[in-house]
C-alpha cells in the first residue's frame, strides 16, 4: 500500500526529473510477472506439445492487461484521485462485460455449431 | 506443426513486435495479411493470433516504456473510455456499411494521415522550459540532459480518433495504434514518443476483450498463437529499447510510410477484391 501511496500524482511524470512513478513501477512488476509466466507456460506447451499449457499461457497472457488495469485502479482509488479512478473503474467494466459475453454469450453458441460439425464427419 | 514451421512463425511475431513497439502499433496491420495470404492460414485464427501478439507486444514494451517515464497514463486512460465505446459501436456500424466501403474509409483516412506526418515530420511538439505547467493531461520527458514540457491540444480530436481506433479495432481486427499516435502527434501536440507508449500501453486492454472472445469461442489455434506471441514478446522488448535510440524524425517518416502502405494495401482491397 505504501508502495501504491508514493508522493507523485498517478502516471504523471515527476515534476523534476520526469521518470516513472511509484504507481509506475507497480504496474511494471505486474506486467512482467504476467508476462514471464504466460512464456513459460507458451514455452513449456509447444516443447511437451500439451495443449492445456497453451491454453493456460494464452490465458495468463490475456488476463495480464486485466491485472494491470486492476492495479492502476486501486492505486488512483487509494491516492483519492475521484475523477482518474472512475475513468479506470469504467474500462475495467467494459472489459468485465466483454468477459461475461465471451463466456457466457459467445462460448455457449459456439458449442452446438463445433458438435454438429463433429457429427457430420 | 513442424520445427521449422514454429520458428518462422517466431520470426514473424518477432518482427512484428520490433515495429509494432517502435510506432506504438498492436502489428495487426503486417501480421494478419501476412499469415492468411502468406501462409493460408484461416482469417479468424489469424485475427485471434494478431490479438494475442498485440497483447504481447503492448505488455512488454510496456514494462520498458514506464521504467522510462513515457507512458502518460491520465491521458491513456481518458483516450481509453472512447475507444472502448467504439468498440462497442464497431459492431453496429459494421451492419450498415460494405467490406469494401470499409476498406476504402480506412485506405483515405490512412493515406491523409500518411501526408500529414510526412508534411510535419520536421516539427516537434516539446518546450524545452521544464518550469512550464504541463496541465492535467500534459507531461515531460527527458531527452538526453533536457526535460521538455508538452500540452495536449484538440482533446476532442483526440477522443474522436480514440472513438474511431475502438470501432476500427473491432472492424478489422486491429489494435487501433496505427489511427490514435498519427492524430496524438500532429494533432494533439504529443511527443511522438509518448504518444506511441501510450498507445501501447492501452491497446492491450482493447485487444484483451476482443480475443477473449475468440479464446471462449476455441476459435484459436494454439500453437500457432503460442509461437507467434513467444516471437513478439522479444521483439517488442527490442523495439521499445531502439525506439530510445531513434531519432523522433526518423520515427515520424517511418510511420508515416507504414500509413501510406497500408493505405495503398486497403485501397487495393476496398477497389479490386
Amino acid at each position: 500500500m505504501a508502495l501504491i501511496r508514493g508522493r507523485s500524482h498517478a502516471g504523471r511524470h515527476d515534476p523534476q526529473l520526469a521518470g516513472p512513478s511509484r504507481l509506475d513501477r507497480l504496474v511494471e512488476a505486474v506486467l512482467t510477472g504476467g508476462l514471464a509466466l504466460s512464456a513459460l507456460l507458451l514455452l513449456g506447451g509447444l516443447l511437451s506439445g500439451r495443449p492445456r499449457l497453451l491454453w493456460l499461457g494464452v490465458l495468463v497472457l490475456l488476463l495480464t492487461p486485466v491485472a494491470r488495469v486492476v492495479v492502476v485502479t486501486c492505486g488512483l482509488l487509494l491516492r483519492r484521485d475521484w475523477v482518474f479512478a472512475a475513468v479506470s473503474l469504467w474500462i475495467l467494466g467494459v472489459l468485465t462485460f466483454s468477459f461475461y459475453v465471451a463466456w457466457h454469450v459467445e462460448a455457449p453458441r459456439a458449442r452446438p455449431s463445433r458438435a454438429s460439425a463433429a457429427e457430420k464427419r | 506443426m513442424t520445427a521449422a514451421y514454429t520458428v518462422m512463425l517466431f520470426a514473424l511475431g518477432a518482427s512484428t513486435g520490433v515495429v509494432g513497439a517502435m510506432l506504438g502499433l498492436g502489428g495487426g496491420v503486417f501480421l494478419v495479411p501476412l499469415l492468411t495470404l502468406a501462409l493460408g492460414v484461416p482469417i479468424r485464427a489469424a485475427v485471434a493470433a494478431s490479438l494475442v501478439c498485440v497483447i504481447a507486444t503492448a505488455s512488454a514494451s510496456a514494462t520498458v516504456n514506464l521504467n522510462r517515464g513515457l507512458v502518460n497514463l491520465r491521458l491513456g486512460l481518458v483516450l481509453e473510455v472512447a475507444t472502448s465505446v467504439g468498440g462497442l459501436a464497431g459492431g453496429l456500424v459494421a451492419a450498415r456499411l460494405s467490406t469494401h466501403q470499409l476498406f476504402l474509409i480506412f485506405a483515405l483516412v490512412m493515406t491523409a494521415m500518411g501526408l500529414v506526418m510526412m508534411r510535419r515530420s520536421g516539427q516537434r511538439n516539446v518546450i524545452a522550459d521544464a518550469t512550464l505547467d504541463p496541465g492535467l493531461l500534459g507531461g515531460r520527458l527527458r531527452e538526453g540532459e533536457t526535460i521538455y514540457v508538452y500540452h495536449v491540444r484538440r482533446l476532442g480530436v483526440g477522443l474522436g480518433s480514440s472513438l474511431a481506433a475502438g470501432g476500427i479495432s473491432g472492424l478489422l481486427g486491429l489494435g487501433g495504434g496505427i489511427i490514435k499516435v498519427p492524430v496524438l502527434n500532429s494533432f494533439c501536440g504529443v511527443p511522438i514518443r509518448v504518444a506511441a507508449a501510450t498507445s501501447t500501453f492501452m491497446i492491450g486492454v482493447t485487444a484483451a476483450a476482443s480475443a477473449m472472445i475468440y479464446f471462449s469461442r476455441g476459435d484459436m489455434l494454439l500453437p500457432l498463437t503460442a509461437a507467434v506471441a513467444l516471437g513478439a514478446l522479444p521483439g517488442s522488448l527490442l523495439g521499445a529499447r531502439l525506439s530510445g535510440r531513434v531519432e523522433a524524425r526518423s520515427l515520424k517518416i517511418l510511420m508515416a510510410c507504414v500509413l501510406l502502405a497500408v493505405g495503398a494495401r486497403m485501397g487495393w482491397e476496398g477497389l479490386w477484391r
